[in-house]
């Protein structure tokens, strides 16, 4: 039996595929609401980190209450509960759509349905939650409004006859995608006098507050002065603060009940304390069951993060610590590189995760990076026995240790408009994919999937799946489970001599063609210098890829005079510039660019 | 009793063309017209006129006009000049007075009024012996000009005469070089300069330089190595890595730059080293002759001024005089800075003794053929111009 109170609450998120325009409408939401005046309005608040703002994705999830009054009087509390945009924050998602009760699908009328539709649109069937599909863009002239409508009642298998069909950019029909949540997605449940059960959302760190904690109450009461658990740490924290999450800040409150959705502040120090997906309940009355589906998010992709100067390896720990405070899914341990020096053993939700970090790295704190190939987590059954997981190449045992290699596959599923499917299926072979099926969306666009090995994905699939696809064809995946795969490790020497970052694991029937193309790249970026530098690839013992890197001949100013001495100084000093930041590779000098550019994997690879 | 001053050199820059050659970076423009050539030979006689005052005391035993295409002036302006240098300064009886000179612009009755006023070193701007590679270049002459020219030089009475040679040329072949060399070898010319195509920014060529056939660093590194062993053959010994002379005929001017001693530049774009500090003229013959005649504008006429510390005077004078082949020596080092030359650099040096790029006989240090060509590499390696590093 609902209270009046819970009569009155709707909570609610927005799922779409990226730029459907999500961050839009809720914009448009707030406004509509009188959130926020338009002078306020500093576009699209939910997204409030500037790299957000520029990639158009959400990172982390928000949460705003709105105040709503309907067109016949009645007062509504509106929770729009924003979710991260993408694949690497799956989890995210899917614990932010549990704090909800319906969710808005955005499709975009000139684009129709992609892979992170379907995906979130699957996470919140997942959660048992009313979905409202939105049909946006409207105004734009290719938008073809009856067409997605059939796509969706199609594809994803939900009415759409009557579905709100907007233009966020402008603003028209808003007032419709109101009344939608009021009608259709149900009023939270819940028993106000049960032990409490709370479920953690998000959280962040303020300094002053300590952990911020989002949390959307199941059943019972959550006040100041309580002492309460998390059902899945075990750590015990006294209540300090309860509130709401108003447009502008957060408010305190009396009490947060069944239903409602809210924060919570207990000196909390550690973000890692306060995991997404656990249970809020009570010392003293606990909850006989935990809100279901917690995992602890666990990193899928691994690299090393050094800093380019030396001198700034503080610098890049004090800044991954920071990050951390706000990121508990990123994880790092102090790791020495022959070739790098001091740096961090990195580890991310995904390539995109890794990609964010790497910029705010550079960007917020000013530091210049070497960044190692990403690597996947290996399981290697050694012939003694032992099972190991290897996320550093560095670790890996020699061949004759092993008895069976293991990779992590994942499921991927890919929709593209069909005339694309020829070179996508090519491009998922290369990358050892195992084709599972095909199915056609309508006469235009096809749904593909395959089986694929993570390592092949987090180099460059998503740059080759677009290149090859004029930019139409979308990706999602999931990590499905590990098999038995024929893997080595390729080392790389310049001048007899292992550099250790250049190391990494790959599939032996790709080995060789690698290993051309590295020792390639090799030679095209290490500078000649005054001695020869033979460049090998090695499996094992075995050499299997050679390049030579000539000594440099030639390095003077031919013409000095007209008295113009300041020019070739100059040289000399920057010259003296790059050389302090080559790394010295045994006997040879490698950049930091050259590093990269060697990293850097592009589709032929 | 007061030691005598060290005599200066004077460059005077000359930023006229007729056309600008496709790898120039020199300051220059082309189609100027009479009056502002007069002009401008009229400011850089109110420049000399200016700094006369701080040259007191000095002799000028070398005069190098430079450009641009010094041979574009009118020989009347030419006179001007040179009258105004002989008014000013205290010129040496015998000083060396060169001009640049293109086959393309001095004829025989110019080359002797040439010789008349004075000038008794001519520096030809040859580059080739090969049509093809001239016409790439962008040079306005032809082979024949340049024996034409040279034959009428030495009929005017020039007996000192320099020929500028290039080499990395687009599409040249060492074979090719080799003919050029030969060539103006065979007309026995005192002084030989050769120079390595260098992509400069701003010039056509490197906005073309995707498509240019560049012979590459192994060729230019062949080029220049059979040069140095043919031109000792044929008598020139290399007395700096781009410059080859018969005996005592070296370029008194150019070896100032090299010696690290001192000279002062007349007219836009002229480089100035004097009482220990460094600096140029602006560049642009408009603002130059604007800053010279208005009073308002005089403080704009001097850019990059700049006084050498201690540390960066002597890293100064290791770079240049690495460029000798006499190189550094230790003795020499130590009575001008009262340093142990060893401890400042020579150590750091004596590092690539046993690769054969530095050549060490007790105190004197030097590059070798090998080392001269990857100088900056070396240098870069072993000097410090960081002026936080002043024990001055």
């Amino acid at each position: 039996m609902q209270s009046e109170k819970q009569k009155h609450i709707r909570n609610f998120s927005i799922i779409a595929h990226i730029d459907h325009g999500k961050s839009t409408l809720a914009d448009r939401i707030l406004e509509y609401t009188n959130a926020v005046s338009k002078r306020e309005m500093e576009d699209q608040i939910l997204d409030n980190m500037d790299l957000e703002r520029e990639r158009g994705i959400t990172i982390k999830s928000r949460a705003v209450k709105l105040d709503y009054t309907d067109k016949n009087g009645e007062q509504y509390t509106l929770n729009l509960i924003d979710t991260p945009g993408h694949v690497d924050f799956n989890y995210e998602v899917s614990r932010s759509l549990n704090a909800c009760d319906g969710a808005l699908l955005v499709v975009d009328s000139t684009q129709g349905i992609e892979a992170q539709t379907l995906a979130n649109a699957y996470l919140a069937v997942d959660a048992d939650l009313e979905i409202v599909p939105v049909i946006n863009k409207i105004d734009l002239p290719s938008a073809d409004v009856e067409k997605v409508r059939a796509e969706i009642e199609d594809v994803i298998g939900i009415p759409a006859d009557g579905c709100p069909a907007v233009s966020a950019k402008t603003g028209l029909n808003i007032g419709d995608v109101l009344d939608k949540i009021i009608s259709d997605i149900p009023a939270p449940g819940g028993e106000e006098d049960a032990p409490l059960k709370a479920l953690i959302f998000d959280s962040y760190y303020d300094s002053y507050l300590g952990v911020v904690v989002y949390v959307r109450v199941m059943d019972g009461r959550l006040k100041p002065g309580q002492r309460i658990k998390l059902m899945n740490s075990g750590a015990e924290f006294d209540v300090v603060d309860v509130g709401t999450m108003e447009p502008l800040g957060l408010a305190k409150c009396d009490e947060l009940s069944a239903g409602m959705v809210g924060y919570i502040t207990a000196s909390i120090k550690f973000i890692g304390d306060t995991r997404v997906g656990d249970t809020v309940t009570l010392v003293d009355n606990p909850t006989s069951e935990p809100c279901p589906g917690f995992k602890q998010a666990l990193p899928m992709v691994y690299s090393g993060i050094y800093p380019a100067d030396g001198a700034r390896y503080n610098d890049l720990r004090e800044a991954l610590e920071k990050l951390q405070l706000n990121d508990a899914a990123l994880w790092f341990e102090p790791e020495t590189s022959i070739a790098l020096g001091f740096g961090f053993r990195c580890g991310f939700l995904g390539l995109l995760h890794m990609e964010i970090i790497e910029e705010r790295l550079e960007r917020e704190f000013n530091l210049d990076l070497i960044t190692t190939a990403p690597s996947v987590i290996y399981k290697i059954k050694k012939r003694n026995g032992e099972t190991v997981r290897i996320d550093n190449p560095s670790n890996y045992p020699s061949a004759d240790e092993i008895e069976v290699a293991y990779e992590p596959m994942v499921k991927g599923n890919i929709i593209t408009p069909t005339e694309y499917v020829g070179g996508l299926m090519d491009l998922c072979q290369d990358r050892r994919g195992v084709f599972i099926d095909m199915k056609y969306i309508d006469t235009e666009r096809v749904e593909l999937h395959y089986d694929l090995p993570l390592n092949e994905i987090i180099y460059d699939f998503f740059d080759a799946l677009k290149s090859r696809s004029k930019g139409y064809a979308s990706l999602d995946y999931e990590l499905s489970d590990y098999r038995e795969s024929k893997l080595v490790k390729l080392d790389f020497m310049l001048n007899g001599e292992t550099v250790d970052a250049l190391s990494f694991i790959v599939h032996e029937e790709k080995a060789y063609a690698r290993a051309r193309k590295i020792a390639e790249k090799l030679k095209e970026n290490i500078p000649r210098q005054l001695f020869e530098i033979p460049i090998q690839a090695a499996v094992g013992s075995r050499i299997i890829a050679r390049e030579t890197v000539k000594a440099m001949r030639k390095d003077v100013l031919a013409k000095c005079y007209g008295g113009d001495i300041t020019r070739k100084k100059k040289l000399l000093e920057k010259q003296k510039e790059g050389k302090k930041k080559m790394r010295q590779l045994g006997s040879v000098q490698v950049s930091p660019e050259a590093f990269m550019a060697v990293l850097k994997m592009d589709d032929e690879n | 009793m007061k030691k005598q001053k060290k005599p200066l050199g004077l460059y005077i820059h000359i930023p006229f063309c007729l056309k600008k050659c496709a790898y120039c970076d020199f300051y220059s423009c082309t189609g100027a017209d009479p009056d502002l050539v007069h002009h401008y030979i009229s400011s850089c006689m109110l420049q000399m006129e200016d700094i006369s005052e701080s040259c007191r005391g000095y002799e000028i035993d070398t005069v190098y006009i430079g450009g641009g295409t010094p041979t574009t002036l009118p020989i009347k302006e030419f006179e001007r000049l040179l009258s105004a240098v002989e008014r000013n300064f205290k010129l040496s009886r015998y000083a060396e007075i060169t001009t640049e000179v293109n086959p393309a612009t001095a004829d025989k009755k110019y080359l002797k009024a040439l010789h008349k006023l004075g000038v008794n070193r001519l520096s030809i701007g040859f580059q080739s012996a090969n049509i093809s590679e001239l016409e790439l270049l962008g040079r306005i002459h032809t082979v024949e000009d340049f024996a034409n020219m040279y034959k009428d030089a030495r009929a005017a009475g020039f007996d000192n005469i320099s020929v500028d040679l290039m080499y990395g040329i687009p599409a040249q072949s060492v074979q090719s070089f080799q003919s050029t060399l030969e060539y103006v070898c065979n007309m026995n010319p005192e002084h030989l300069s050769l120079y390595c195509l260098k992509i400069e920014e701003g010039t056509p060529f490197y906005e073309m330089q995707n498509t240019l056939e560049l012979p590459g660093e192994d060729a230019e590194y062949d080029m220049y190595m059979w040069a140095v062993d043919y031109l000792k053959k044929r008598g020139y010994d290399r007395y700096e890595i781009s410059n080859f002379a018969k005996p005592g005929l070296e370029s008194r001017h150019n070896l100032k730059y090299w010696n690290a001693d001192e000279y002062i530049g007349i007219g836009t774009a002229a480089h100035s080293y004097f009482g220990g500090e460094r600096y140029s003229v602006i560049k642009n013959i408009y603002d130059f002759i604007d800053g010279i005649e208005i009073p308002e504008t005089n403080m704009r006429l001097i850019e990059g001024s700049k006084t050498l510390s201690f540390r960066e005077r002597m890293s100064e004078y290791v770079m240049l005089r690495m460029r000798l082949d006499a190189g550094v020596n230790a003795e020499d080092f130590a009575e001008l800075f009262g340093t142990d030359f060893h401890a400042f650099c020579g150590k750091h040096l004596d590092e690539y003794v046993k690769d054969g790029f530095v050549i060490r006989q007790g105190g004197n240090y030097r590059f070798s053929s090998k080392g001269m060509f990857v100088s900056n590499y070396i240098l870069s390696t072993v000097l410090d111009f960081a002026p936080g590093n002043s024990f001055a």
